[in-house]
């Protein structure tokens, strides 16, 4: 175990002051930071209230004080003034304007449903869609024309709304309690995208496994480091420094994200995912990485070089990218078929367990419990491979390994 | 000499082929053994299979200094005949890297690694990345990782392969000095001129069998008749039939004739016939170096005591 935390460290370190991954490492969140702030900055500088369009209502009907109700609360990008102008005027006067609009509303809505809008020459560009959310007041007038009562009124106002059961996660919610709803799916989502940063974070570095197993053989130092560690010892510590740079590198992008989406998106973060699921969510995402790091380093051990990767090595290479396949189906169906075949097969099930159970409210135990069985068994299984294949591979030096002697280091020799 | 090493009926099979059969053999403290044998001969298997890296499928690997059964990896340096270093990183990492692993305390590794750099005309480089040496450097680099812990045993699979004769000759005195400072050392090479300048003992191997196990100098008594080269026309037919000729070789204008064990050179050379065609002449034993050619040719024509050695 010594000799295993020794390569460890030895890798970290190595790393550590490697000038390419202590770019990548900055870089990632930075990248992600700045271009955050730029749309941020882009979306405010956009539609910024110095364009907004003025409006020239001339009101005959008493609607004014509602569409200024309207213009704030969708925060349009309109300046409604009340006018006297009158729609004959409205034309000289808008002439030599900028982003100046007139809105006649009187008896003509009643008759047939127009209201007459003037427009400068030059006017923004949300101006035609601003204005249609204006239809609305106006729309009420036209109907409270047809002498309904009020229950009509509210009846066909209201339109139809679409509701939504997914079967199994059924739970009759009422008005009442969307906001504990929304309350549960932030529990959940919370620590599901935080274990899912984990793990991709790890499965990256992971593959980082791979490139220094295939370095070791192009280095052709294995042989210096097997006079002193045994070749289980080589690999292990290989798993374990990698998976110590990943956790560095989550810390290191949480240390520079989190405080500005703390700052920034209204719920408390902390709050949601300090909560005792986090705990098998990352026991999830560290079993995917041990699985993945064990496939890696035994494929690794290989290849003399990335770029002579055969298509059985390509091919495996791409497994961590299984569970892309089930991110639609499982989205769409979060208990459905595909979502419990993703649970079961070993290299899909840290990323379908993940999505499954950021989404779901009620989680099915004996799913994840099974799930969690096979995942296990799986990474034990692949680690004992990983190690044969490693012993020998390792010193295959400038060669790469068929798949046939693949096969009989694992299951032969 | 007190016994460190021994390998006892070592026996190693790939695919079904015997590469290694009954090797058996010692390595003394304080001496230089030498494990000779053409490429493929099972040279570095035997190494391997010492190293732990490989297992035998038959014999017994005994360090005589160690407890249980595991190697005792933090007394052994060694050099492997395929070798390299990590590229980017700097040679003072590695090095600490390496000794590190061997259990050996750091700052007095740093400061055998400073001298050793020294030694080896690096002083400076240890803050230099490993790619941006020399291939000699790095096989200094590579010699001192291996003798940085001060090992008990030392084992160098072709210490001297691909290095400039200066180096070879700092490789060498280092070795011999480590020797006489009591590490038991384990050497195979090719470069048998070398080999006869330093070794105490050899091992010669050929199609993974023992060929040849003992001191230099019985070696040489036993191995290294003497030949006497001519140049002159001479017909081949008259060279043989000389007495205490056993055969006869030609190359280049030369008669080479390899002379059976017990002539005596003086006497030999009296009882030249005066006809013969001589325009230069000389007397000396077979080198290490025929023995080894003649051995990696399968020849079988050389004699111990006259009779073939295989």
């Amino acid at each position: 175990m010594r000799n295993t935390m020794k390569v460890a460290k030895w890798e970290v370190k190595r790393n550590l002051k490697n000038k390419s991954f202590l770019i990548g490492m900055f870089l990632t969140p930075l990248l992600m930071l700045g271009g955050y702030f730029i749309f941020q900055w882009i979306g405010s500088t956009d539609v910024p209230d110095d364009d907004a369009a003025v409006l020239l209502v001339h009101d005959e009907l008493g609607v004014f004080e509602q569409l200024e109700a309207i213009v704030a609360e969708q925060s349009l990008s309109l300046e409604l003034e009340q006018s006297d102008l009158l729609e004959s005027e409205a034309e000289e006067v808008l002439t030599d304007k900028e982003n100046m609009a007139y809105m006649a509303i009187d008896k003509r809505i009643l008759d047939n449903a127009t209201v007459p809008v003037y427009t400068s020459e030059d006017m923004g560009e949300w101006f035609n869609y601003d204005i249609q959310a204006l239809a609305e007041p106006i729309q009420q007038i036209r109907l409270a024309q047809l002498s309904l009562s009020e229950e009509e009124l509210a009846m066909v106002t209201e339109g139809v709304q679409f509701e939504e059961h997914v079967e199994g996660t059924l739970d009759e919610g009422t008005a009442n309690e969307e906001d504990t709803e929304a309350a549960n799916i932030l529990e959940n989502l919370v620590p599901g995208i935080f274990a899912g940063i984990i793990l991709l974070s790890i499965v990256f570095t992971g593959m980082m496994i791979f490139q220094s197993a295939s370095q070791e053989k192009k280095d052709k130092i294995a042989e210096i480091i097997l006079s002193s560690v045994k070749p289980e010892e080589l690999m292990q510590g290989k798993i374990i420094g990698y998976f110590v740079l990943g956790i560095i590198q989550v810390a290191v992008f949480l240390a520079l994200v989190m405080p500005v989406a703390v700052w920034k998106i209204d719920f408390p973060i902390i709050e949601y995912l300090l909560t005792p699921k986090l705990l098998l969510l990352l026991l999830i995402a560290v079993l995917g990485y041990l699985l993945f790091a064990a496939i890696f380093v035994g494929i690794g051990a290989t290849m003399a070089d990335i770029s002579t990767a055969g298509n059985f090595q390509g091919m495996i290479m791409m497994l961590p990218f299984l569970p892309v396949l089930f991110i639609g189906p499982v989205i769409e169906d979060p208990s459905g078929f595909m979502a419990q075949l993703g649970s079961y097969i070993p290299f899909s099930a840290p990323g379908v367990l993940l999505l499954r159970l950021s989404f779901l409210e009620t989680w099915p135990w004996m799913e994840i419990g099974i799930a969690l069985l096979i995942l296990a068994i799986s990474v034990w299984f692949f680690m004992k491979m990983a190690g044969r294949i490693f012993k020998t591979g390792i010193l295959m030096y400038g060669k790469n390994a068929t798949p046939k002697e693949i096969w009989k280091w694992m299951f032969i020799d | 000499m007190e016994v460190m090493l021994s390998v006892e009926g070592l026996e190693k099979s790939f695919k079904h082929k015997k590469v290694l059969q009954q090797i058996t053999f010692d390595v003394h403290k304080g001496e230089i053994m030498a494990i000779l044998g053409p490429n493929g001969a099972g040279k570095s298997t035997t190494i391997r299979n010492i190293m732990g890296i490989l297992y035998p499928d038959e014999g017994s690997i005994i360090f005589h200094h160690a407890t249980g059964k595991e190697i005792p990896r933090h007394k052994i340096g060694y050099l492997p005949e395929e070798r390299g270093l990590y590229k980017n990183v700097k040679v003072m990492d590695i090095l600490l890297y390496l000794a590190d692993l061997k259990d050996y305390p750091l700052k007095k590794a740093r400061e055998r690694a400073m001298a050793y750099l020294r030694k080896f005309d690096l002083e400076g480089k240890e803050n230099v990345s490993v790619e941006e040496l020399s291939k000699g450097m790095g096989q200094k680099v590579q010699f001192i990782s291996s003798i940085l812990h001060e090992p008990e045993l030392l084992i160098l699979d072709e210490p001297f392969s691909g290095l400039d004769p200066v180096s070879q000759d700092l490789f060498k005195e280092e070795i011999k000095n480590l020797a006489k400072s009591g590490t038991a050392i384990l050497l195979s090479s090719h470069q048998m001129n070398l080999v006869e300048e330093m070794c105490d003992r050899l091992f010669m191997i050929q199609h993974g069998q023992k060929v040849i196990y003992g001191t230099l100098d019985d070696v040489k008594k036993q191995y290294a008749n003497f030949k006497c080269t001519i140049r002159g026309r001479n017909e081949r037919t008259v060279l043989e039939q000389l007495p205490g000729v056993e055969r006869v070789e030609e190359r280049e204008g030369l008669s080479i004739l390899f002379l059976l064990k017990d002539v005596n050179p003086a006497a030999w050379l009296r009882n030249l016939p005066a006809e013969l065609d001589i325009h230069e002449l000389s007397i000396d034993r077979i080198s290490l170096h025929e023995i080894f050619v003649d051995i990696a040719a399968d020849k079988h024509l050389l004699t111990e005591g006259g009779q073939a050695h295989a």
